[in-house]
């Protein structure tokens, strides 16, 4: 884990030059530029709005629109970081093929790119809380180590996949369906209080209820996505029992995967 | 201490595809059930290779095509890792294994400076000072900040270079770079090559099929055979058994290639063949002695005035000599049937290599072709050299004096 950072800090000018070249690259010729970056979660809120007018979703007294918003903030940042990162080393063959460096910058370069991002998302969010006159409290300082979370949750599944992907090319194929899949599995359509109050308060799932929410908060993002909405637009400190059985199961994975990519890298260049 | 030493390298790489799915498990289950794995052919791309280089030597890798020399660079680079034994470098590497790795067709001249700067990580402080240098050298002031896919393919290898040169390594690695851009570029690029060997002391290895480049560079080279080291030692030595072998590559490949001829059919050409001084028949000869070479053809329809001419040419067509019998040989009149023609050759100039043989007839007044062929036999000329003539094709009967 150690030599991880002392990587990132030897080699953080070519991440730097490499996520400055992903961005510059990805937004040259649109006309509309970087805006496309935050394009993605407006249409999903605009969407998720329209469906919750048809279908009843308890949200309590935050507005709908900005409550799922702050879910989608940290969602599609693990997505596409996740997603990104589990191609990043196959779409940089060529380099693969000529230089070495340590092959973990390519995943967390496409994460870094994905953190610029984020920042364009961010002052949306703000704008939004301007519109609804809400202020965060001092429980946002809390968003930094929430985001940082995401980070290694993202990071663990890109280093695993981007391995497994030099030698198997269903894995950038089988992502985005699992992911897709996972979003309704997280409380970004529906508050995770809808959740709790199901399982929990009434037990819905009979003597199972216990179990199977903490089955539910294993998946890592029901506990990001529920801390960040509640640090940002309800003043309450992140709940910790959504947060740590995830946190405990991506701590375990997170060595594996990276152990595991480290091992793969040496084939990389005979293989990709 | 060595800066680079390779200790009883091999690297296999398996044939084919790579295995499916349903094989891996297939194979995991006959590892655990005890059973014989099912398994790919390997090829041995290098073969228990182990040499040591010392700082500040130049080294030169040669090879035929599939020897191995690429594979060994990446390994030296952390590209690659071998299969078996074990490599240690002491130092930073430059690797120049294809320059304009990470050129960028989007990005603009200058963009691609920094980044490629990044990709082989020299400081960005580093490219900021040297930029103008980069762009100096590179010839490309006017288009710098123009994307990269608007240049023409030599631009972008002018730039490449300029950029990958500009690091400051231990370790230089070249593979066949030296080969860019158009000749004046290419001179640059070898002088500046030669002023990180020579002044910089730098250690470099060096790719090239160019073999002159590597008796001129190098101070030591290593031929690479099928994955081991044929020979290792003195450039001039191991570029000559190099090309003694390639000699002979070449000459068993094209004696299945086809001959060019054209003729009126009034003529046909049965044999060509060598003898030597002594007059016993040859198939190689040998450099700066007599030989004779004989033409066997066979008249179809009575010929007036004839004249006959051969030549030598290089494998690639480059004519060297010509030598018509016109006024040697008066022939008013050839009948129907066989004839034998000799031509005789004093201590035959061509150094050794192998060379080729043109054969042409013309007949008539007007000196009509009836007869032409090239490539019409492959031979090779041995023999050995005084140092004084070691290249080209032929050598002169000069003297130096002061």
């Amino acid at each position: 884990m150690i030599t991880v950072f002392k990587n990132l800090y030897q080699y953080r000018e070519l991440i730097a030059a490499l996520t400055w070249k992903n961005i510059v690259l990805r937004y040259k010729q649109a006309y509309l530029g970087i805006l496309w970056a935050v394009l993605k979660p407006i249409m999903l809120m605009l969407i998720f709005t329209l469906v919750r007018s048809f279908v009843g979703i308890e949200t309590g007294r935050i507005p709908y629109p900005i409550l799922t918003f702050a879910a989608l903030l940290p969602w599609v940042f693990f997505q596409e970081s996740a997603s990104e990162g589990v191609s990043s080393v196959t779409s940089n063959a060529s380099l693969i093929k000529k230089i070495y460096f340590p092959r973990e910058v390519f995943p967390i370069t496409a994460m870094v790119t994905k953190i610029v991002e984020l920042g364009i998302s961010f002052f949306i969010l703000a704008g939004m809380m301007i519109y609804y006159k809400m202020m965060p409290s001092l429980y946002a300082l809390w968003v930094p180590a929430i985001i940082l979370y995401t980070m290694i949750v993202a990071l663990t599944i890109s280093f695993f996949g981007a391995a497994i992907n030099v030698y198997y090319r269903d894995m950038s194929q089988a992502l985005p369906i699992a992911l897709s899949l996972l979003m309704y599995g997280s409380p970004v359509m529906y508050p995770l209080s809808l959740v709790y109050q199901k399982l929990i308060v009434e037990q819905a799932a009979g003597h199972w209820s216990n179990d199977l929410y903490t089955l539910y908060t294993l998946n890592p993002l029901a506990g990001i996505i529920d801390s960040f909405q509640r640090v940002m637009l309800k003043g309450l400190p992140p709940d910790f029992e959504a947060l740590y059985p995830g946190l405990v199961l991506t701590l375990v994975i997170l060595p594996l995967s990276y152990v595991f990519f480290k091992r793969a890298e040496n084939w990389f260049a005979d293989v990709i | 201490m060595p800066i680079i030493e390779v200790n009883h390298v091999t690297k296999e790489y398996q044939l084919g595809h790579i295995t499916s799915l349903k094989e891996n498990v297939a194979n995991a289950y006959r590892r655990m059930a005890g059973k014989p794995l099912h398994k790919r052919d390997d090829f041995k791309a290098l073969d228990d290779v182990s040499f040591s280089i010392e700082q500040g030597e130049v080294v030169g890798i040669i090879g035929h095509n599939g020897a191995g020399k690429s594979t060994l660079l990446k390994h030296l680079a952390n590209i690659s890792k071998p299969t078996k034994g074990n490599i240690i470098v002491r130092g930073s590497v430059a690797p120049l294994i294809e320059v304009g790795a990470g050129v960028n067709p989007e990005l603009t001249g200058r963009e691609n400076i920094f980044l490629n700067g990044a990709i082989l990580g020299i400081p960005k402080k580093i490219i900021q000072q040297k930029l103008d240098e980069i762009i100096e050298f590179s010839e490309l002031e006017q288009f710098i900040d123009t994307p990269v896919k608007r240049y023409s393919s030599g631009m972008t290898v002018k730039l490449g270079f300029s950029i990958a040169t500009s690091m400051e390594a231990d370790i230089l690695i070249v593979d066949e770079v030296l080969a860019v851009g158009d000749l004046a570029f290419q001179r640059k690029c070898f002088d500046r090559m030669e002023v990180l060997i020579k002044r910089q002391g730098k250690t470099v290895l060096l790719v090239s099929h160019n073999i002159r480049q590597i008796q001129r560079l190098c101070n030591r080279a290593i031929l690479l055979d099928h994955g081991r080291i044929n020979m290792e030692g003195n450039p001039q030595a191991v570029c000559d058994s190099f090309y003694e072998q390639n000699d002979r590559k070449i000459k068993t490949n094209i004696d299945h290639a086809q001959t060019r001829t054209v003729g009126s059919g009034e003529i046909e050409l049965v044999e060509i063949y060598f003898s030597d001084h002594t007059g016993q028949m040859v198939e190689s000869l040998l450099y700066n002695q007599n030989c004779s070479i004989h033409f066997k053809i066979r008249v179809l329809q009575a010929l007036e005035e004839v004249t006959f001419g051969f030549g030598f040419h290089a494998t690639d067509f480059l004519y060297l000599t010509t030598h018509n019998s016109e006024e040697q040989l008066n022939i008013n009149c050839l009948p129907h049937g066989d004839h034998e023609i000799i031509c005789n050759v004093n201590r035959l100039p061509l150094l050794p290599g192998i060379y080729s043989i043109r054969f042409g007839i013309t007949a008539g007044q007007a000196a009509r072709t009836i007869f032409f062929g090239e490539s019409l036999k492959h031979f090779q000329v041995v023999g050995d050299i005084p140092i004084t003539i070691r290249e080209g094709f032929f050598a002169l009967d000069a003297h130096w004096m002061q």
